[in-house]
């Protein structure tokens, strides 16, 4: 079943990374509704790829990841970006410019 | 840091579980507070929240597989289910863990002695420069040096940092209490420089104690240290008694420094510039040298060649006609074993190589009755690498349990050399150590490829739906071509080890036919201390004292000496000449000598054939053995000519009788023209050989008190019988023997087990079809006749295969061999039914167990 605003395939990361360069430190929860608020309902984060993803970049070394305590007092693992996450990010976003400029040529092609 | 967190992750799972739940079950409760703000029920709101985070079994695992090194979990998941599924068939692994320890250990421990003897460096540092240096003449087979040539070579050589060289002897050391029997070397300066190995404690040699009428020195063992001082540090303050002399202990070697050999307790010095040394013709010295660095072996013969042409041109006389010999020292130490090591162990790797095909049998025996298991692992999205791969995990668990016990196994045996070859160079460095742990750990991951490979391979390629649609009734072929070619493999390769055991057994029988012309048994033999100083015309009234009171000892018949036993090669070959002439196209005497007294005949029981016997006393005497008579006197009287020995001053001695031929150079030699001197002098090393009329060994007391009656300052050793020389002198021809008998049988009996286990693994499979036909009306004759042909179609094309492969591999055997061809018939046939024999009771049983199925059984259980 295909959702409409499921999140382009690959582009999970560079949102996650965006957002914790804009807002700090977040657990994966307020990760999905930051993402889903800015972006107006439009995107919308397929919650069973989050964690996954979110380890995988732990792992890989682009966030670091803490255990703290949420606003309503619960146990929460918080993420943060790392130097190695935010020159990841910088190149995702290259990267994500260069493919929607393409997109964009090939649509306006008449 | 991703890798080794990931890896650390693996082996602390619990945490890293525990971890991820806490966090998605945050994250449902986060979720659940937004529903219920929505307006849910606080159930509804909890229900939404699971179903939009997914299958929670899911989620953690697929979190989890971020978190971890995928191969190294699935690696601990493998082992974790290897173990499990080997405990529970506890038969089967004990089977194959017990069969691989023998196969592991028994080829470690060989190949234990292989790395010792033959493959490391002799234990001096940069031994490989280490050389001995022999003197050869054209006449005579004496290696030996004299001193002064010795230091000629070692002055005007450009290609050795340094030559030195020693000689020993048994003597008696007599501060203590009872004299000592103790072998010393002697040696010429340098020795320890040249070997390259400093004294543990204290000091070497200094110059003043090199020389002529210097201080008197000695260095001891580190076992004679142990023995006679309770290794006491204050050791070098003592001082050594020998027959007048006292000797300073100047250092302590170390343990591990066992030059010339192993017996040798006491160095002392042997100085060079003494008038003795003087001599170009007076030869005792082994010479040792070390090369320069970079200087090959080439090199230094070319260099000593061009040495001893100029010391030829400078003393014709003596040096005119010498040559120099140069060998590697290693080589010279443990050439003559080479052959029978590699024999042994490539014996103990086809037995390893019989043992794995064995049990890549069972295992695909195994993996066939888990095609049920296999087919669900499939049907559950497992790729094949990841079925071969806990396959293989399996067998690996089974390899490696094996080559630890077999570690075990092999630190037992450790001891088999000792016993079966006392005269192994090279047996004290036999031993355990990290290189021998790695080639079985190197092993047991060779035997999970040859074990392994080939069933998980196999028992992963049907297909899935054809396994899954037979359910549980196993339909397996009952041709199995794969598990008949394993059983022929095994088998074939046991006919191989087993020639090749039959005929070193058939040749070892032969040698013990042989009529030495000789009589062994009942004979003592022993030494006597004695020094090169005293070993001279002085000597032989005592000699003669001695044999004298031997043999009036109640219970000895004759008593004589010999300055080797007969049986064992003695190597002292010389060119004699006629003193009465001989025509010039007469062929050269070159013959082997004995040096005995006039007693050794009656006491070997060698007969004298014409002639008389030859006196000790009086002008040199000798007698000659029939062969020596026929080959250089044929149809002429030997018997009063007078032979010239080609030694500087040497006197004619009169061939006074002709005696029998005895295989005195080696029970498996024929005899070779031989002469004896008679009236050698008793000189270190020379054997007392005493004929008892009741057991030898029961004379040993009585004889050491006689001796110590007459020469209480003398030490007696090595008393032991005659034959027990002769065994030791096949020592070697007894240990591939006994050990290629012990690999033949076990291999043979693996082979038959796996006959036995492939055939009853059919049987069962095949039940339901032979209940049928008995029902039928088929005879139980039939069944038996049927399975047993099959059986015994495989072991004997196998048993064909076998016989040629024995042809290879037996040829290798052949310069071992006495008395019996490579290709023997008898021993081969003798194989063949022997493994056919051991086959068809393997076959017949299960054969009969298929036979005496009840056919309304079988057909009720379906």
């Amino acid at each position: 079943m295909a959702r409409k605003n499921d999140i382009l395939q690959g582009t999970l990361a560079l949102l996650v990374l965006r957002t914790l360069a804009a807002r700090g430190k977040m657990h994966g929860y307020a990760i999905t509704t930051h993402i889903q608020q800015v972006s107006a309902d439009l995107l919308r984060v397929e919650e069973g790829s989050l964690y996954p993803a979110l380890h995988r970049m732990e792992q890989d070394g682009w966030v670091r990841a803490e255990w703290g305590v949420s606003e309503k007092n619960r146990e929460a693992r918080f993420y943060s970006l790392t130097a190695k996450g935010r020159k990841q990010l910088a190149q995702e976003q290259e990267t994500w410019a260069r493919l929607t400029e393409g997109v964009e040529r090939v649509m306006r092609y008449v | 840091m991703a890798w080794y967190s990931r890896i650390w992750n693996v082996v602390r799972g619990e945490r890293v579980h525990r971890d991820i739940d806490r966090e998605l079950r945050f994250h449902v409760r986060e979720r659940t507070d937004e529903f219920r703000a929505a307006g849910m029920s606080a159930e509804e709101a909890g229900r939404q929240a699971r179903i939009q985070l997914g299958n929670p079994v899911v989620q953690m695992e697929r979190t989890r597989d971020m978190d971890v090194a995928a191969w190294l979990d699935a690696t601990f998941r493998n082992v974790r289910l290897a173990l499990r599924s080997l405990a529970k068939t506890p038969g089967f692994t004990a089977t194959v863990v017990l069969t691989l320890a023998l196969g592991i250990g028994a080829n470690s421990a060989v190949f234990s002695a292989i790395d010792a003897v033959l493959l490391r460096p002799l234990p001096f540092p940069d031994s490989d420069q280490l050389m001995l240096l022999e003197q050869k003449r054209p006449k005579v087979s004496q290696t030996f040096v004299a001193p002064v040539r010795l230091m000629d070579w070692g002055r005007l050589n450009s290609t050795f940092q340094g030559i030195s060289g020693y000689y020993t002897e048994d003597a008696s050391e007599i501060s203590g209490e009872l004299p000592e029997k103790v072998k010393r070397a002697f040696v010429a300066p340098r020795f320890l420089e040249v070997l390259g190995v400093p004294p543990a404690l204290g000091r070497g040699f200094r110059p003043e104690e090199e020389h002529f009428g210097g201080s008197n020195a000695v260095l001891i063992s580190d076992r004679f240290w142990r023995r006679r001082f309770q290794a006491d540090p204050g050791v070098l303050e003592k001082r050594l008694r020998f027959g007048p002399g006292s000797f300073a202990i100047t250092g302590v070697m170390p343990a591990s420094f066992r030059f010339p050999d192993r017996d040798v307790d006491l160095w002392f010095t042997s100085p060079m510039d003494g008038p003795f040394g003087q001599a170009r013709q007076l030869t005792w010295f082994n010479v040792i040298g070390r090369l320069k660095p970079g200087a090959t072996l080439a090199q230094a013969r070319e260099n000593m060649s061009a040495v001893q042409t100029d010391l030829g041109r400078q003393f014709p006389q003596t040096d005119a006609e010498l040559t120099v010999d140069i060998q590697p020292l290693k080589e010279v130490t443990v050439g003559g074993v080479r052959e029978s090591l590699w024999v042994v162990f490539g014996s103990v790797s086809l037995l390893l190589l019989i043992a794995c095909t064995n049990i890549a049998a069972l295992l695909l025996a195994r993996a066939t009755q888990r095609q049920q298991e296999i087919s669900v692992r499939y049907s559950l999205g497992a790729s094949r690498a990841s079925v071969v791969a806990q396959l293989l995990t399996e067998t690996f668990v089974l390899a490696l349990s094996g080559a630890v016990l077999g570690l075990l196994v092999a630190a037992g045996t450790s001891g088999v050399f000792r016993t079966l070859a006392k005269s192994l160079p090279r047996l004290e460095e036999i031993g355990l150590d990290w290189r021998i742990v790695l080639y079985t750990l190197v092993s047991a991951i060779a035997v999970t490829l040859w074990c392994g490979l080939i069933p998980s391979i196999q028992a992963t390629r049907r297909s899935l739906t054809s396994s899954l649609a037979h359910g549980g009734r196993a339909l397996v072929s009952s041709r199995n071509p794969l598990q008949w070619l394993l059983v022929g493999v095994q088998v074939a390769l046991a006919v191989t080890l087993l020639s090749g055991a039959g005929l070193l057994l058939r040749s070892f029988r032969e040698l013990g036919r042989v009529s030495p012309g000789f009589e062994p048994s009942h004979v003592l033999t022993l030494h006597i201390s004695t020094n090169w100083a005293e070993a001279g015309p002085e000597m032989r009234p005592r000699r003669d004292r001695i044999i004298e009171a031997l043999s009036a000892v109640p219970g000895v018949e004759s008593a004589a000496t010999s300055m080797a036993p007969p049986g064992v090669p003695f190597g002292f070959q010389a060119e004699l000449k006629v003193a009465e002439g001989r025509a010039e196209t007469d062929p050269k005497i070159l013959t082997d000598s004995r040096f005995v007294t006039s007693g050794y005949f009656a006491t070997m029981q060698i007969p004298l054939l014409t002639g008389e016997p030859c006196r000790d006393a009086g002008p040199p005497q000798v007698l000659v053995n029939r062969s020596f008579a026929n080959t250089y006197f044929p149809g002429a009287e030997a018997v009063g000519r007078h032979l010239v020995p080609p030694f500087p001053a040497a006197r004619p001695a009169e061939i006074r009788g002709i005696v029998g031929d005895a295989r005195e150079q080696g029970l498996n030699k024929t005899p070779a023209p031989m002469v004896y001197f008679c009236g050698a002098d008793a000189q270190p090393g020379t054997f007392f050989l005493i004929r008892t009329q009741g057991d030898p060994a029961a004379m040993t007391e009585t004889v050491r008190r006689k001796i110590r009656e007459i020469e209480p300052s003398r030490a007696v050793f090595d008393i032991m019988p005659l034959e027990e020389h002769l065994s030791d002198a096949f020592a070697e021809n007894r240990m591939r023997t006994v050990l290629l008998s012990f690999f033949a049988i076990t291999a043979v009996s693996l082979a038959c087990v796996g006959l036995y286990g492939t055939l009853s693994y059919l049987v069962n499979v095949r039940r339901r079809e032979v209940g049928l036909r008995l029902a039928l009306g088929a005879l139980r004759g039939q069944i038996v006749r049927q399975f047993l042909s099959q059986g015994l179609a495989v072991a004997m094309l196998a048993a064909l295969a076998g016989l040629g492969l024995s042809l290879v591999f037996t040829r290798l055997l052949a310069g071992m061999l006495y008395g019996v061809s490579p290709t023997d018939p008898l021993t081969l046939t003798a194989v063949i039914l022997l493994t056919l024999a051991v086959a068809t009771v393997a076959s017949l049983i299960p054969a009969i167990r298929a036979a005496l199925v009840e056919p309304m059984q079988v057909l009720r259980d379906e």
